[in-house]
């Protein structure tokens, strides 16, 4: 039992003449600008895309999403779609900064405009803006407060930095933030362990609890970033080395993102002072450059966001810009 | 019409021929096409020929490793290791190619030769499941779960042997040409992929081999009392299938103009789902080319058209799981309809 | 002497019933009484097991009625037939093999320690087990799994089953396929035994010898109809086959139209051994000879029959095919000599249930029709030989491409496997039960199949469970027995009692100790 050609060539017809139909027509003026994520998986991912889609609300915007899953294959037919759909400017947050290139290519064809977010590509003839924090400054401001509270406190102090994954620039950078300021501090600093993690909290983990049994004295703790903040508590907890600021044997603690957990430990007193990527203002500097292609400038290909160091000082003058805050007081029924 | 039963000339015309349909081979390909009609009037950019070679181009690669998947589904076995070939020979395949001191790179040669690395690269992993699930006896969805695990994470670390960065990048033009370029307006990729599905049809339908692929699939015991080599038969699917997925990474390799150890790690499903919604059995013994490219082109079309909608990802979940569902259900009936004509 | 009083305990009248507009059961009657073994005979496909299945509720009739003592009887389910006190034993046994005899027996209705609370009471399980297993003899413990029994045993643990159910029919559907003789004598017994209890049995065989020596009544059908019922004493087996084939079968061996002159060697087996299967075989199978392999189920007949095919290996002997001796035979090596063999499972291991019967017949021929590098199939040349093949072995199916060989009755089935092997034109060919399962035309039209190849010149072995087809067909018979070759007789010497006794020495031999 077969459909013949025929049959089918009938089907065809039928469907073809039925395809003349009135379709949704889209408002006059109105921008559409693509979100293109590769994941959700991290509040600072999720926190992001929430502030996106407001703020776009809030310009009138509309918004078309497509998560890609990490796979750049995927996020390149996700561009190709946007581009098929013809909206007007494409934020894209890659997983490979040498797979994204095609893509940026394609768009610069279609002639619309692309911002990276928070990651930047990889050197190449295709134009497009990437916003990104600026890394070593905010980490060097970062680990400058604590130096301060330990020249205040005296003593010397032995240090410990958990790095990132060594294949992604942003661990690089705040890895030599670090040491742009610890260098100078040499008198007082001594740096007995920089532990790879490789983004992976389970080997910041094994790796601080090796460091601490090599060097029970560690008073000096930076992370390259929050999300490894309950391994932390953790091992510290263990060593018997969780204390509060002002108690006896608190060890000098700096993180970086500025997530609803540092917010928290800062609160309570655990952490002395976290640089936060300025969520908000990450998210402003996109859409300006948005508005600026429209207009015909050709932004910087890359823009940087200054960022901020919250501490203990400035806590509740700042927390409002702090995205972890943000998410935070909504989780605990602000 | 060449055969008419009497039951279905007794019943109404037009219940007749929605029985008819629903028993055709076609069933998945005018679905696809009722599918995109309704999309139609909800994203009409979807109709666009732009969006049309998008969809072509996207369906190219998927379509390869699902040919190949469907050699080893007819002799009822599974490949799970095509994401991981996929992945090992972009990389292995980039180290040669590329421009920052690939192995073969200033030679003269260094198209064919990567591109015979690709090729080696899935053939060896595919001659490695054969023999593991020929030889050993072993359940070849085990051989191809820990082949894919081994070859993911020797994928990343080939990387990190070859470069500092998480991927090999600055590929020779002419290679990435073959995943990317036109030809009188249609991807390049096409042809590689009909050359790939012309052959893979002849062979299924025409010679010993494809026949014997069948009789393995269907009673493997009783194509062995009829002189047929049936452990042969089962390697050299799997041979096949891990070629066809290198075969498709050099089509996403050229098309990222990267090689990545994380290329098409989430195809599989796309990939054996494609096959069973065209009309492929996971029990073996019955499928076609056809079928495959049937289910394939319901999948990317889907796929293209949740991706112009562009809405939050919990929404496209549950908008792709409920069509996948619904083909199933149809299937299902149809299947049943079949069992008592 | 049972009861045996006019009032029926069974009777079904006018049943009708129809799947897709084709009429399988027309206007069906027959009674049965308490206490009696009523025989249902009747060519594959003539509508035996569809009627038993309306009585055993797995089908509901379209039309008719049936009294149950004496009430209309109208089965909702399986489940409610056994409620009511019928029970249905099929030839695939229901039993689940990974649970104990005693689990199976109480599956529906364990014993419960506490009534109505769902606690199992095994000691009460294992007890009433003990007991239904002494009521068909069968000396095992309740707690052994399934999967360890013989097939005779698991028959009688269903039987069990249904004693234990408290039916008052049984019906056996082709209870003895698969059972050794010695397992079949103790199934009668027992069958006898429930007669005698004022149990009413249905009793569906192929096999009419059995039939006439355990029924007390026959119903014939044909194609849907009833075409004759007797008490046995008004029956003989050639009246039976008349009935069923509609036709008149003078003789159901047909003659060897060519005189038999056993030609040059065709295989040549010696001191064939494998430990644990076959000890010590050696004969010679002649061009143009028809040789009989007897013996009892396990004998080692079919092990031997795979050794020589190649799919099982050997320990020590030599075998040679066609003058050339294989030193490790494959089943591709076999028949490259000539040699074929039709297995004795064609389901399993003969054919492709779900492809058409055109793609089971080339099955093992398609390299003789390839061409080139790539093997490219020749398909003129090799549909029209499948045409010519299925017409010369006479498939009755019309569409040789399409038809699907799931969809054959058990007697084509069979010649699409032997039409698969004459495709090659095979010069020897082992038959293992090439007859079993098939009706009576169908039998018939093997045979004449298997003259047709010897007269050809091919030497055929072939082996069977029913003595009479090989006295029937073979010019020599063997026998074996414990995996060794026990007597060989010479037609004209042919006695069937010698044959049997032969195959059983063993078993009189300890029943003499």
């Amino acid at each position: 039992m077969k459909l013949t050609r025929r049959d089918f060539t009938v089907g065809a017809l039928i469907a073809a003449g039925t395809a003349g139909m009135p379709v949704f027509v889209k408002a006059q003026g109105t921008k559409t600008v693509a979100l293109l994520f590769d994941s959700l998986v991290s509040p600072f991912w999720v926190s992001g895309i929430e502030i996106m889609r407001a703020k776009a609300k809030e310009y009138g915007w509309e918004t078309l999403e497509n998560i890609s899953d990490f796979d750049d294959n995927k996020q390149f037919e996700h561009v190709k779609a946007m581009i098929g759909r013809k909206v007007d400017g494409i934020l894209i947050i890659q997983t490979d900064s040498k797979a994204v290139i095609p893509a940026i290519r394609a768009a610069n064809e279609a002639n619309i405009p692309m911002v990276h977010f928070n990651r930047p590509p990889a050197e190449s003839d295709a134009y497009s803006v990437a916003i990104q924090a600026d890394n070593r400054k905010i980490m060097a401001d970062t680990v400058e407060f604590l130096v301060s509270e330990a020249k205040k406190l005296g003593g010397k102090y032995k240090a410990c930095l958990l790095i990132g994954d060594l294949g992604d620039v942003n661990a690089i950078q705040r890895r030599d933030g670090f040491f742009d300021v610890v260098d100078k501090n040499t008198d007082i600093i001594e740096v007995v362990a920089r532990i790879s993690t490789e983004w992976n909290a389970d080997k910041a983990f094994a790796g601080l609890t090796n460091a601490l049994q090599a060097n029970p004295d560690i008073n000096f703790l930076v992370t390259s970033s929050d999300f490894m903040h309950p391994q932390i508590e953790q091992v510290l907890q263990t060593a018997g080395k969780w204390h509060k600021r002002g108690e006896p044997g608190h060890v000098l603690f700096g993180g970086f993102d500025g997530d609803e957990g540092a917010y928290a430990r800062l609160k309570d007193g655990y952490l002395d002072a976290c640089g936060v990527q300025n969520l908000f203002l990450e998210v402003d500097m996109a859409f300006q450059a948005f508005k600026d292609m429209w207009d015909g400038k050709k932004p910087a290909k890359l823009l940087l966001d200054p960022g901020f160091v919250i501490t203990q000082d400035n806590l509740a003058a700042k927390q409002e810009e702090m995205w972890g805050y943000v998410v935070w007081k909504k989780q605990n029924g602000g | 019409m060449n055969t008419v039963d009497a039951s279905v000339v007794s019943m109404p015309r037009a219940q007749a021929a929605w029985k008819r349909l629903l028993l055709s081979e076609y069933l998945v390909l005018v679905l696809t096409v009722v599918y995109f009609l309704a999309m139609w009037t909800i994203v009409p950019e979807i109709a666009t020929l732009d969006t049309q070679l998008d969809i072509l181009s996207a369906m190219m690669p998927l379509l390869v490793v699902a040919i190949g998947q469907t050699f080893v589904l007819i002799v009822a076995g599974i490949d799970l290791s095509a994401p991981s070939i996929i992945a090992m020979a972009s990389v292995v395949g980039a180290s040669v190619l590329t421009g920052d001191g690939g192995y073969a790179s200033g030679t003269g040669f260094e198209i064919a030769a990567g591109i015979l690395a690709f090729i080696a690269v899935g053939c060896a992993i595919g001659t490695f499941n054969g023999i593991c699930t020929t030889r050993f006896n072993m359940p070849s969805f085990i051989v191809t779960l820990t082949t894919m695990m081994f070859f993911s994470g020797a994928a990343i670390w080939y990387t990190t042997v070859h470069t500092d960065a998480s991927s090999i990048g600055n590929l020779p033009r002419a290679f990435v040409a073959i995943g990317q370029d036109r030809v009188f307006g249609l991807p390049i990729s096409l042809a590689v992929v009909l050359a790939v599905a012309g052959t893979a049809h002849f062979v299924l339908s025409r010679t010993v081999y494809g026949r014997w692929l069948y009789a393995v699939g269907l009673n493997p015991r009783a194509a062995a009392v009829s002189g047929i080599p049936v452990r042969r038969v089962i390697f050299w699917a799997f041979v096949i299938s891990g070629m066809c997925a290198a075969i498709a990474s050099i089509l996403y390799t050229g098309r990222l103009e990267t090689g990545t150890p994380v290329l098409g790690q989430r195809i599989l499903l796309d990939v054996v789902g494609a096959a069973v919604i065209g009309g492929v059995s996971l029990f073996g013994g019955k499928g076609k080319i056809l079928w495959t490219i049937f289910g394939v082109l319901f999948l990317t079309v889907i796929d293209k058209s949740l991706q112009l909608l562009g809405l939050p990802i919990a929404s496209v979940f549950a908008i792709k799981g409920s069509i996948i569902l619904s083909a199933a259900i149809i299937d299902a009936v149809r299947h049943r309809l079949l069992v008592r004509a | 002497m049972p009861e045996n009083n006019s009032q029926p305990l069974l009777a079904a009248e006018g049943l009708c019933k129809s799947f897709f507009g084709v009429e399988v059961l027309h206007k069906v009657g027959f009674s049965l009484q308490a206490g009696r073994v009523l025989g249902l005979v009747g060519e594959n496909g003539s509508g035996k097991s569809t009627a038993m299945n309306i009585i055993g509720g797995v089908h509901q009739m379209d039309a008719g009625r049936i009294q149950f003592d004496g009430a209309d009887y109208r089965p909702k389910g399986p489940r409610d037939a056994a409620k009511q006190g019928i029970a249905f034993i099929h030839q695939e046994l229901n039993l689940f093999r990974n649970l104990s005899i005693a689990e199976n027996l109480f599956i529906t209705d364990f014993p419960k320690l506490v009534p109505g609370l769902p606690f199992i009471d095994r000691r009460a399980a294992r007890a009433s087990a003990a007991k239904l297993l002494a009521a068909v003899d069968l000396n095992l413990s309740p707690t052994t799994v399934v999967n360890r029994l013989s097939q005779g045993e698991r028959q009688l643990v269903e039987i069990a089953k249904a004693i234990g159910g408290k039916a008052r029919v049984i019906i056996f559907d082709e209870p003895t396929t698969s059972l050794t003789t010695r397992e079949t004598g103790r199934l009668f017994d027992i069958i006898n035994r429930l007669r005698q209890q004022g149990i009413a049995i249905i009793y569906i065989s192929h096999i009419l010898e059995d039939i006439m020596r355990l029924c007390d009544d026959i119903v014939v059908l044909r194609d849907g109809h009833v075409v004759g019922t007797a008490p046995k004493s008004e029956m003989t087996i050639e009246g039976m086959i008349s009935l069923m084939v509609g036709r008149r079968i003078d003789q159901l061996f047909p003659p060897r139209e060519a005189p038999v002159t056993p030609g040059t060697p065709v295989l040549e087996v010696r001191g064939l051994t494998q430990h644990g299967t076959v000890k010590d075989i050696t004969f010679t199978l002649r061009a143009g000879e028809v040789l009989g392999l007897s013996g009892l189920m396990g004998a080692g007949r079919s092990e031997l029959a795979r050794i020589l095919f190649g799919i099982d290996s050997f320990g020590s002997g030599e075998i040679v095919i066609q003058g050339t001796p294989v030193k490790t035979p494959t089943p591709a090596a076999c028949m490259d000599h000539g040699m074929a063999f039709l297995t004795e499972d064609r389901r399993a291991e003969g054919l492709m249930m779900e492809a058409p019967i055109g793609h089971n017949i080339a099955l093992s021929s398609l390299q003789t029709y390839a061409s080139g590098l790539a093997g490219v199939i020749d398909r003129t040349r090799l549909d029209g030989d499948i045409a010519k093949i299925s017409a010369s072995v006479q498939i009755g199916a019309r569409d040789i491409a399409r038809t699907l060989v799931k969809n054959l009755s058990g007697g084509n089935q069979q010649k699409v496997v032997i039409g698969k092997w004459l495709l090659r034109a095979p010069r020897v060919f082992i038959l293992d039960e090439p007859t079993r399962g098939i009706d009576v035309g169908a039998k018939n039209e093997v045979y004449k199949i298997i003259n047709r190849l010897a007269a050809g010149g091919a030497g055929i072995l072939m082996i069977s469970s029913e003595t009479e087809e090989l006295i029937g067909m073979c010019d020599r018979i063997m026998v074996m027995a414990h995996g060794e070759i026990r007597a060989t007789f010479e037609r004209g010497g042919f006695n069937r009692e010698e044959i049997l006794r032969a195959a059983m020495w063993d078993g009189i031999r300890n029943a003499a100790q």
